[in-house]
């Protein structure tokens, strides 16, 4: 019921937003921007939010309105963070303050710089491990004109959140060495011979060991290391982490990474927005249902080795059209029967001719229990689709056994035949009762 | 299970006659049985009888061949014994002999509680049986 | 003629017959009533409420019954408890309790008197008690004469030995089963008396109606053999043993295997094998008999006693082969605990850490039973005297029900009856003796009078006390040994003759008469103010409200139900609470949550489980907590108010059940101090104090001190000034006085931190710098 009225709600607010294309959780957009960034220099990037159908409030770092959040209620959607230099902020954008935001599903866009700010301790947070402050990334390949700080970084090609054929990007900043975290969505890599250190005149090997050495921590060297950085919390709310803010710059967008050949920093910026944004790579859940194989309502409980069929309905947000259409293209998604262990573990197919439905037919196991239906599907930079549906599995009835075996008629016989043979005993000795009792008071 | 009180019986008769060409024991035993039992009492001995042959069928069938549903072996199997012990009591109550042992029993309520007894045996069998 | 005081003389038989009824019934009324109303302390002073633990279950299953019908309560699953395994509660219990107070409700209902559920079993107990107070009298009546059967039943019906399991709103299993079992065993002894099939049949109906009610059922499955066994070896086999002894065992035992949770052990387990030998036993014995009678042969007969020992051995062989090859389950380790009682400590910790599996203390034998103790051997010697069949059955029961008495504290209610029985039957025989107007020295008219009105006299022995004791006493110290050898000596012997004919003095006179029964009544008199006294102050407490006495007089503590009701009114009704298994009957019952243990402690590993949870550290219990789906920790925590029966003096069984499964994780000296103690505060050992119990237990308890110096007030013990802190677990309800602490299992991370470092980084605590995760060192 209160699944259906959400969906409900989605669709209508789908519906609403429907004259422009833009995001699936919303709109409104918090940009938190320095006193020493113009919003004109980054007007390619902004425009084409605004034209995407995104609304724009910015707000300096010290102002204390518009307030992120009230009464556990965020007032955004999303947040843009291109504040780093900045070492204090308002109060409601501490660490603390914007991991709670994050958690009421706000999603962040977050510059970063060589300097040490709360922005960068709170980087800690997301495993991305910052080289020690004043430490930029540095390439002196390819020989070029400019600064060693200033980086052409190719776009890989196979990243989905990334359109194909973007062209390289200049990249000015800080990398982030990468955690164990599965939450984490790389999304650009520093180029292999770029190294992290806090001088840019030398050239030499000797830069790197120095480099190492002043770390001290290890090494920020080669292409382990990222530049922009995705994270996906648990609740498929999304963050990015960028290394430096000119990134998203009219500057960088506008310089030529060859003769002729703009930078694709526009497009890259765009796309990044987008995922996280949550236009791209958002999938929902729609509905789930089981019942058994021959019937069509869900039962409260199932019996052991009955044959269930458990199906499900997924969409995918289509930012273009702004609106949620099923998605039958997932081809590993897998449904488990679980209790306390997986005991059925089974492919979901997509239904030929539904679009969006996937279902899978499996055999109840043999064990009695509350289990669950678990369908766990988590991808790197998808969302995450988690459902649960929690069903007793019962023995059977008293009278769900089988009853009257072929074997067994030989006991059939025996209980009847003395049944049948105490009955004509009884008879009979009634009958017999007269003559008998005379000849018994005779005897004593 | 039912071993003793199942093969015993059927020892004294089938072993009566199958020795009956010698003078033995078992002979006298059977020679006597027929001089001295009243007629209902032999009657009773019949059904008793009956019911020692269905119960060693069903045990037999159980052992050699199989005893899947569990329960109605057993209820068939407890109905015979049930059975057999019930008209065993019936008899020894109608049993001039014991009449002395037997004082609140009349041949009558012998029979009453015979009757009530079986009742409810058979009613926990078939209860028992599916 | 001679009298030692005047009888009425005018009276005709009828009169007497009338009267000694009509007395009859009006002495067994005040005993039910009595019965009833000395179980009602715990309604008055409390309220109607279920009491304790197992009742809560019943009453919760009850309910079931009550609204959705027999079948269905048959086949309840209970989805809820033990989750995620579920209980098939239909088919592991015994529905006896349930089905009675089901009936009883529908019938209620269907003559339109509308009765709460609730208060049918709240009451059913003490109206079964005045039930078992009529069968105990039937009992010993067949035993003695009426008037023992009275004083028997008034014995039954106050003795804190059996009101201790049934008092008003203790809706257990064994409320009924006494009753079923004292009549049972009644029935046993009449078919046993009269050799009638028709009592063999009741017998084992009532014998199903007990394997239906309570799993004691196999003290009787044992007891009746036995008695049959002792018979038969005293070689007192006859026809009428046979009688009642198979139709009670054939029928029996068909009907006891119709119960879902006994199913085929009757066939397949060690513990109802004797009755099956002994069955096979008297066919073989009841078959030679007859062919016994049929020749004379004495050889013959020895060639058959041969066979029959022959067949005993066969038979015995075949069920210890059987139980080899593992086709008769060998005994449990339950039964076991009952003769080793080291045993249970030693291999099923479960089992012995029940409270009521304890061995019985000295005095709690005369708390239960009072003076009856004392009449108790006595009365066992007068059964000797007589040695009648069902006398050999008294003997056995008081044998083998002190022994199981002295195992177990529970099984005191199998002893009760038959102490109240014996006991019954030695102080009648005294009051016969000593009120029994006849005289011996005139030997002719005596025979037939003293059937007559010393009957009449000791049918209603209070009321001929008062009535008849009125002649003058004439004082003369009437010795001990004097009172001992006329209890013992009542027919009338040729040394007494000189004695009786000195008049009013010796044995026969008034002054010996009254010194006996006026002691024997200020025995009664004590016995019934202690059985008052005992059943108000230590067996009417529900144990869910706890009454504490202080200056301002009594004050209830409700902790449990207002932590119950929190539970039930602000969580998800899917939300699974994890405690120790004694509160998982009262969580489903009052809270109506799932529970992931409760006190029908049939899954051991799932119980370690929950142990291990409760004594490892947050980091080892928290994915054990999310494996099971835990939303809730509910401990109970007395350091506050006192309250001694808290989860921290459980606590050592948590780990003792714990390291019977995990041997390797869980060590139980790791949780006392290097010098062995067991301790809560400074000196506590560490994995004592990084416990989740530990630690859920005295989250913030110092802060109630305000600084002051915090002290346990159950162990005694002054509590660190630091306390534990938690990063898995929240604080979500604490009672009023503290006694039911509940807390919450956090969800996990949404960065995919651990939450330790989670809650650091939300209490602003710098993080230490990390290194970038090495893959290959650098060739520079």
């Amino acid at each position: 019921m209160l699944r259906s009225f959400g969906a409900l709600c989605l669709s209508l607010l789908g519906l609403a937003a429907l004259t422009q294309a833009g995001s699936s959780s919303g709109n409104s957009v918090l940009v938190v921007l320095q006193p020493s960034l113009k919003r004109d220099a980054f007007s390619l990037f902004f425009d084409g939010l605004e034209k995407k159908g995104y609304s724009l409030t910015f707000r300096a770092p010290k102002d204390d309105t518009p307030v992120i959040i009230e009464h556990d209620v965020p007032l955004f959607d999303h947040i843009i963070l291109f504040a780093p230099d900045t070492k204090s902020f308002a109060k409601d954008i501490s660490p603390q303050a914007l991991v709670n935001v994050l958690n009421h599903k706000t999603n962040l866009l977050i510059a970063l710089s060589p300097k040490q700010t709360p922005l960068s301790l709170l980087a800690a947070e997301f495993s991305l491990i910052l080289p020690p402050p004043g430490m930029p990334l540095l390439s002196h390949f390819p020989p070029r004109d400019t600064a060693p700080t200033v980086i052409p970084i190719t776009v890989p090609a196979d990243n989905a959140v990334l359109t194909p054929g973007t062209p390289p990007v200049w990249f000015s900043g800080v990398p982030q060495a990468l955690g164990a975290n599965p939450l984490l969505v790389p999304l650009l890599r520093a180029p292999p011979e770029s190294f992290a250190a806090d001088t840019d005149k030398d050239a030499g090997a000797e830069a790197v060991v120095d480099a190492a050495e002043k770390g001290g921590e290890g090494l920020w060297a080669g292409s382990a290391l990222g530049v922009v950085t995705g994270f996906q919390t648990r609740d498929s709310a999304r963050v990015v982490w960028a290394g430096g803010v000119e990134l998203f710059g009219d500057e960088f967008a506008k310089k030529e990474i060859e003769k002729g050949v703009k930078s694709g920093n526009t497009q890259f910026a765009l796309d990044t927005a987008a995922w996280a944004f949550q236009e791209n790579l958002v999938l929902r859940i729609d509905k789930t249902g089981h019942h058994l194989a021959n019937e069509t309502t869900p039962r409260e409980h199932y019996t052991i080795n009955d044959l269930i069929v458990y199906d499900i309905a997924i969409s995918k947000y289509n930012a273009a059209e702004d609106a949620w259409a099923p998605y039958s293209g997932l081809t590993d998604l897998q449904l488990d029967f679980t209790m306390l262990d997986p005991h059925v573990r089974t492919a979901l197919v997509p239904v030929a001719g539904a679009p969006g439905i996937y279902s899978a037919t499996f055999r109840a196991p043999d064990r009695h229990g509350v289990f669950k239906f678990v369908v766990d599907y988590k991808r790197r930079g998808w969302t995450f689709l988690h459902s649960s549906t929690t069903v007793p599995v019962i023995p059977p009835r008293h009278d769900g056994y089988p009853r009257f075996l072929s074997a067994a008629w030989p006991y059939y016989a025996g209980a009847i035949s003395t049944s049948v043979g105490f009955l004509l005993f009884s008879a009979l000795w009634l009958a017999g009762d007269d003559r008998e009792t005379k000849k018994t008071k005779k005897t004593e | 299970m039912a071993g003793p009180k199942a093969t015993a019986p059927v020892k004294g008769t089938s072993s009566s006659t199958s020795s009956s060409s010698s003078p033995s024991a078992v002979q006298t035993l059977w020679k006597a049985y027929l001089d001295h039992t009243a007629p209902r009492l032999k009657f009773i001995d019949s059904f008793l009888t009956f019911l020692v042959l269905s119960g060693v069928l069903q045990f037999v069938y159980c052992v050699l061949v199989t005893s899947f549903p569990f329960n109605a072996f057993l209820s068939g199997f407890a109905s015979t014994v049930g059975q057999f012990v019930l008209t065993a009591s019936l008899r020894s109550q109608v049993n001039s002999e014991n009449r002395t042992l037997f004082k609140d029993v009349s041949p009558e309520r012998a029979f009453a509680d015979f009757v009530i007894g079986s009742v409810v045996l058979h009613f926990f069998v078939f209860n028992f049986l599916g | 003629m001679p009298r030692a005081y005047p009888l009425p003389t005018d009276l005709s038989p009828a009169t007497v017959t009338n009267t000694k009824s009509l007395v009859r019934i009006v002495a067994f009324a005040l005993i039910s009533g009595a019965a009833i109303a000395s179980r009602l302390f715990a309604v008055i002073n409390f309220e109607s409420i279920i009491h304790e633990f197992d009742p809560w279950f019943n009453y919760r299953a009850t309910r079931v019954l009550a609204s959705k019908g027999f079948y269905e309560f048959w086949n309840w699953f209970d989805p809820t408890a033990w989750y995620p395994l579920g209980r098939v509660v239909g088919g592991t219990i015994y529905p006896g309790l349930m089905a009675t107070s089901g009936v009883i409700y529908n019938f209620l209902q269907a003559i339109h008197i509308p009765v709460d559920i609730r208060n049918i079993c709240v009451m059913l107990a003490p109206g079964f008690s005045a039930l078992t107070a009529w069968s105990t009298y039937m009992f010993t009546k067949e035993m003695k004469d009426e008037s023992a059967g009275l004083l028997a039943a008034a014995f039954i019906g106050i003795v804190p030995g059996y009101i201790s399991r049934s008092v008003a709103g203790s809706y257990d299993n064994e409320a009924i089963a006494i009753f079923l079992l004292m009549f049972t065993f009644f029935l046993w002894i009449k078919a046993l008396k009269q050799g009638s099939a028709l009592f063999g049949t009741l017998a084992a109906v009532f014998y199903f109606y007990m394997v239906a009610a309570w799993g004691g059922y196999a003290f009787i499955t044992n007891m009746i053999p036995l008695h049959a066994l002792a018979l038969l070896l005293m070689g007192r086999f006859t026809n009428r043993l046979y009688v009642a002894y198979s139709s009670w065992y054939a029928i029996g035992t068909l009907a006891s295997m119709q119960v879902p949770f006994v199913g085929f052990q009757p066939v397949r387990t060690s513990e109802h094998m004797g009755a099956l030998g002994v069955f096979g036993l008297l066919q073989i014995v009841a078959f030679v008999q007859l062919v016994r009678s049929h020749v004379s042969s004495k050889q013959f007969n020895n060639l058959l006693f041969a066979l029959a020992v022959g067949a005993g051995v066969v038979g015995t062989v075949a069920i210890v082969g059987l139980t080899y090859m593992g086709w008769i389950a060998p005994w449990t380790g339950r039964f076991y605990s009952l003769w080793d009682t080291g045993y249970a400590k030693k291999y099923i910790p479960i089992i012995a850490s029940v409270s009521e599996h304890q061995p019985t203390a000295w005095p709690s034998f005369f708390m239960d039973l009072h003076f009856l103790i004392f009449l108790f051997p006595a009365g066992v010697v007068l059964c000797f005297r007589e040695l009648r069949d069902e006398h050999i059955f008294v003997i056995i029961y008081a044998l083998v029900g002190s022994y199981f008495a002295g195992v177990m504290v529970r099984l005191m209610l199998t002893l009760t009856p038959v102490v109240c029985i014996s006991a019954a039957i030695a102080l009648s025989t005294v009051l016969d003796t000593y009120i029994d107007p006849s005289e011996p020295d005139l030997p002719v008219p005596e025979a037939d009078e003293t059937s007559g009105p010393s009957e009449t006299t000791t049918d209603a022995p209070k009321k001929t006390k008062k009535d008849k004791t009125a002649p003058p006493p004439t004082s003369s110290g009437a010795s001990v040994t004097e009172l001992l050898s006329g209890m013992v000596v009542t027919p009338p012997s040729t040394s007494k003759k000189g004695a009786a004919k000195e008049k009013k003095t010796g044995i026969f006179g008034t002054d010996t008469r009254l010194a006996v029964i006026l002691n024997a009544i200020g025995m009664l008199m004590f016995f019934v103010v202690h059985c008052t006294w005992v059943t108000s102050n230590a067996y009417s407490s529900p144990s869910v409200v706890l009454a504490s006495h202080n200056a301002d007089g009594l004050q209830l503590i409700d902790d449990f139900r207002e932590a119950y009701y929190w539970l039930r009114q602000n969580t998800p009704e899917t939300a699974v609470v994890m405690s120790w298994w004694d509160y998982g009957y009262q969580i489903a019952g009052m809270a109506d949550r799932p529970t992931l243990v409760d006190n029908n402690t049939w899954n051991n590993t799932h119980i370690a489980t929950v142990g291990k949870a409760m004594s490892s550290s947050e980091e080892v219990a928290y994915p054990i907590l999310r494996k099971h789906d835990v939303d809730y920790v509910l401990v109970i925590f007395g350091g506050l108010i006192g309250y001694s029966g808290d989860d921290i003096n459980k606590f050592l069984w948590m780990v003792r059940i714990a390291q019977g499964v995990w041997p390797d994780e869980i060590q139980e000296p790791k949780y006392f101090t290097p010098s062995g103690d067991y301790r809560v505060d400074e000196q506590a050992s560490p994995a004592m104090r990084n416990s989740l119990m530990y630690k859920m237990s005295y989250y913030r308890f110092h802060e109630l001190f305000g600084g002051g110096q915090a002290t346990d007030r159950v162990r005694n013990q002054v509590m660190p000034k630091t306390g534990p802190t938690l990063d898995y677990l929240e604080e979500a309800f604490t009672s009023e006085n503290w006694i039911v602490r509940i807390y919450q299992v956090k969800k996990e991370d949404p960065l995919g931190r651990d939450l330790k470092t989670a809650n650091a980084f939300d209490q602003g605590k710098k993080r230490k710098r990390t290194r970038p995760p090495v893959r290959r060192r650098s060739a520079a």
